[in-house]
């Protein structure tokens, strides 16, 4: 068996994994080939290369049997908590409550790209007036609608105030539909006045300490609120717990990140790398879990890193990237092209963070609600990608806009203009929708012109 | 030796066939794009080389750019527009900064480093404001040749503002503008005002000079002049600019026969 780290196709990965059955491989409950999820209806995967390693068979196998996993959960008696917007704290103190489960019902908004549109998600939304002039996250309303994607949780929690302004709307649509929602604000953040008390918060912001205040008293709210569903205090040793248990998650990922994004050459797929980091912020429905899979991909990456082996060539472009793709594809069109990811900032930076344990739980949660990128300017948020590609050393920057997602529609070209001013590496933005395959060439002139041009820099 | 270059662009086809002697071109041709990209640059490719009796085996590298690059197979290497055309303009006006690049299909803006290199580049190739297919709907849609186009902008005393982004829209505005009398002159000197201000929107402010205009739109007259006054600044068209791509890939290909490293991504 050839165990050399690469990229292969979803039919090479059913061999593969029927030979590593054979050889003795132990899988999870939720394992098995990758084929059967295409088959049940993800065919984005047969376009896609993955990562040949066990480690990520079992990331994609935990990602891709969520709804299922959901639907067990339920059947065994948890309670499930739907955790809207929020992108790494409500989760968090979910999951410090051993008989609740939560999940991100935002994570639809990839149902498009995986099944390719063959799915009545976006025609259920268009019916209800949410078309594609909204960010692809309105697939979520299709899948409240037609109930097949996840099982509809008893509580339901949602962000709102300095979010997008397009998932509001959405959210909103989904409340009027009959599924009530306790909403939650989280304010902009801002700079402290000169006279005012100013608060540290995790990434190096800071914040007037009545923001914080107020940020907590909002979370006191849920914390309530969980507790009446799960029918049992939500107390301060529990909630210091659960935030110990998210920042083993993070601690890994952490330095998943550090080896994935400074080895050479790289050891980890762009990929798989997207979806690793996305377990940080919703821990994909099973906290525990999540760190074995995560610790099972940082030992292999290790494993790489130490025999010095890895997955691209020696010389590819180190390239920094902002936001998350709505199309996986494209993170596989940059390797294909001769990038790698080095550093990202796919908006929840702040869920990357440890969160103060030396602070009471609720001040800790509030800060670290508080450092979210999305809920500071755009300087905040560019003064972070800038210290970030200099400390993963990249050579080129792409943001990449999500298609209808009000935060995107401008922050580029702050970005964009920051990092020529204080980096001087070009950059390009690129819009990635649900499908890009039509924009396929376009993508790749773009992808390919960026790379040529760092690669003359080194000369 | 001869090396050649091949701009497989959206509108057109473009050869350049460079002296690695001389360094200069010894043939080039555009030819109208088809539905066989390699096709259409292979016929071209060799028209060129029989009618200026090249004998083919002195015939080396190739290399392939454009849109269509990578369906160029008689091309050993592909490499971007963006690369090709800043190493072209390099050739033919050294002192080049800024590269305006606007084709059939997309506009580009190039800025360079002091060696003729990419610093920095941006493309609109998401809609057709701003491109070569933008004004030919428009002057389509007022009856003029294209070419003539700047020559009628030339007498207008109070252009017309077009402000749809959209060219389809843009082609709406100008039946209502048509309709409330405006003349054509102030409509198509609107149309190249248009553009422009779509390119600087994309290139931004502070342009380092001296600024090129290149692609097939730097053929239409007038184009520079609309650009000269959103810039603020002089812009020169480059010699013979639907060519400039292809020369680049040219002598790109002529570098790799020497050993010097080209980009390819």
């Amino acid at each position: 068996m050839n165990d050399r780290p690469r990229k292969i196709t979803l039919d090479q990965w059913d061999d593969r994994h029927a030979e590593l059955r054979a050889a003795g491989l132990n899988e999870p409950s939720y394992g098995g080939p990758l084929g059967r999820h295409a088959a049940q209806g993800d065919v984005r995967l047969r376009k896609l290369s993955f990562d040949n390693s066990p480690a990520a068979l079992r990331l994609w196998n935990f990602l891709l049997s969520e709804e299922d996993r959901l639907r067990d959960c339920k059947a065994r008696g948890k309670k499930l908590v739907g955790a809207m917007k929020d992108l790494g704290t409500v989760p968090v103190m979910v999951y410090s409550l051993p008989n609740l489960a939560a999940f991100y019902p935002d994570g639809a908004w990839w149902l498009p790209c995986m099944k390719e549109n063959r799915t009545d998600l976006l025609k259920i939304a268009d019916s209800l007036g949410i078309d594609d002039s909204f960010c692809p996250v309105r697939a979520m309303l299709g899948a409240f609608v037609n109930q097949k994607h996840f099982p509809l949780p008893g509580l339901l929690t949602c962000s709102v105030g300095a979010t997008c302004d397009d998932f509001s709307a959405i959210a909103q649509r989904v409340e009027s539909l009959g599924f009530p929602i306790l909403w939650w604000e989280i304010p902009h953040r801002r700079r402290p006045d000169g006279d005012e008390p100013v608060v540290e918060l995790p990434g190096g912001f800071t914040a007037p300490e009545t923001q914080v205040a107020f940020v907590r008293a909002e979370l006191e709210r849920i914390r309530r609120a969980l507790a009446d569903y799960a029918g049992e205090p939500l107390t301060d040793e529990l909630l210091s717990a659960g935030i110990e248990r998210a920042n083993q998650v993070r601690s890994i990922l952490g330095k998943l990140r550090e080896l994935a994004y400074c080895a050479n050459p790289c050891p980890m797929p762009a990929l798989e790398m997207l979806i690793a980091e996305m377990l940080a912020i919703h821990f994909c429905s099973d906290h525990n879990e999540t760190v074995a899979v995560l610790a099972e991909l940082r030992d292999e990456v290790v494993r790489r890193v130490r025999a010095g082996i890895g997955v691209l060539a020696d010389d590819a472009v180190r390239v920094f990237w902002v936001n998350p793709v709505a199309d996986l594809r494209v993170m596989n069109l940059l390797e294909d092209a001769g990038g790698r990811v080095c550093g990202t900032e796919y908006l929840f930076c702040h869920a990357l963070d440890p969160i103060p344990a030396d602070l009471p739980p609720m001040e800790a949660l509030a800060r670290m609600a508080l450092a979210d990128p999305m809920v500071g300017s755009p300087r905040d948020r560019t003064g972070r990608i800038v210290a970030d590609i200099r400390r993963f050393g990249a050579e080129a920057l792409v943001v990449s806009r999500i298609p209808g997602a009000s935060h995107c529609a401008w922050e580029a070209a702050a970005i964009g203009e920051a990092v020529r001013a204080q980096l001087d590496i070009p950059m390009i933005d690129i819009e990635v929708p649900s499908l890009a395959d039509a924009m396929r060439p376009t993508l790749r002139t773009r992808l390919e012109a960026l790379l040529e041009t760092a690669r003359t820099r080194r000369r | 030796m001869i090396c050649a270059g091949v701009d497989a662009g959206s509108r057109t086809a473009k050869v350049v066939l460079f002296d690695s002697d001389s360094l200069g071109v010894a043939a080039a041709g555009v030819v109208d794009q088809g539905i066989d990209q390699d096709a259409v640059a292979d016929a071209l490719f060799v028209r060129l080389i029989r009618e200026n009796g090249i004998d083919p085996s002195q015939v080396g590298p190739v290399v392939g750019t454009g849109y269509g690059r990578k369906l160029i197979r008689f091309a050993q290497k592909t490499i971007t527009e963006i690369t090709c055309q800043a190493a072209g303009i390099r050739h033919s006006v050294p002192e080049a900064r800024t590269i305006i690049d606007i084709g059939g299909q997309d506009s580009k803006y190039l800025r360079l480093n002091g060696n003729g290199s990419v610093a920095d580049f941006a493309m609109n190739d998401r809609c057709a404001a701003g491109t070569g297919r933008f004004l030919e709907l428009l002057a389509a849609q007022l009856g003029v040749r294209l070419d003539r186009l700047g020559e009628i902008a030339a007498l207008s005393r109070n252009p017309a503002i077009i402000s749809s982004m959209c060219a389809v829209f843009a082609e709406t505005e100008i039946v209502g503008l048509l309709a409330s009398g405006i003349t054509t002159a102030d409509i198509a000197a609107g149309v190249l005002a248009s553009i422009a201000t779509r390119v600087a929107a994309m290139s931004g402010r502070n342009l380092d000079g001296p600024i090129v205009l290149t692609g097939g739109v730097a053929l239409v007259p007038g184009m520079e002049a609309a650009l000269e006054s959103i810039l603020g600044q002089p812009v020169a068209v480059a010699p013979r600019p639907q060519i400039t791509c292809a020369l680049g890939a040219a002598i790109l290909a002529w570098k790799s026969l020497n050993g010097s490293p080209t980009p390819t991504a």
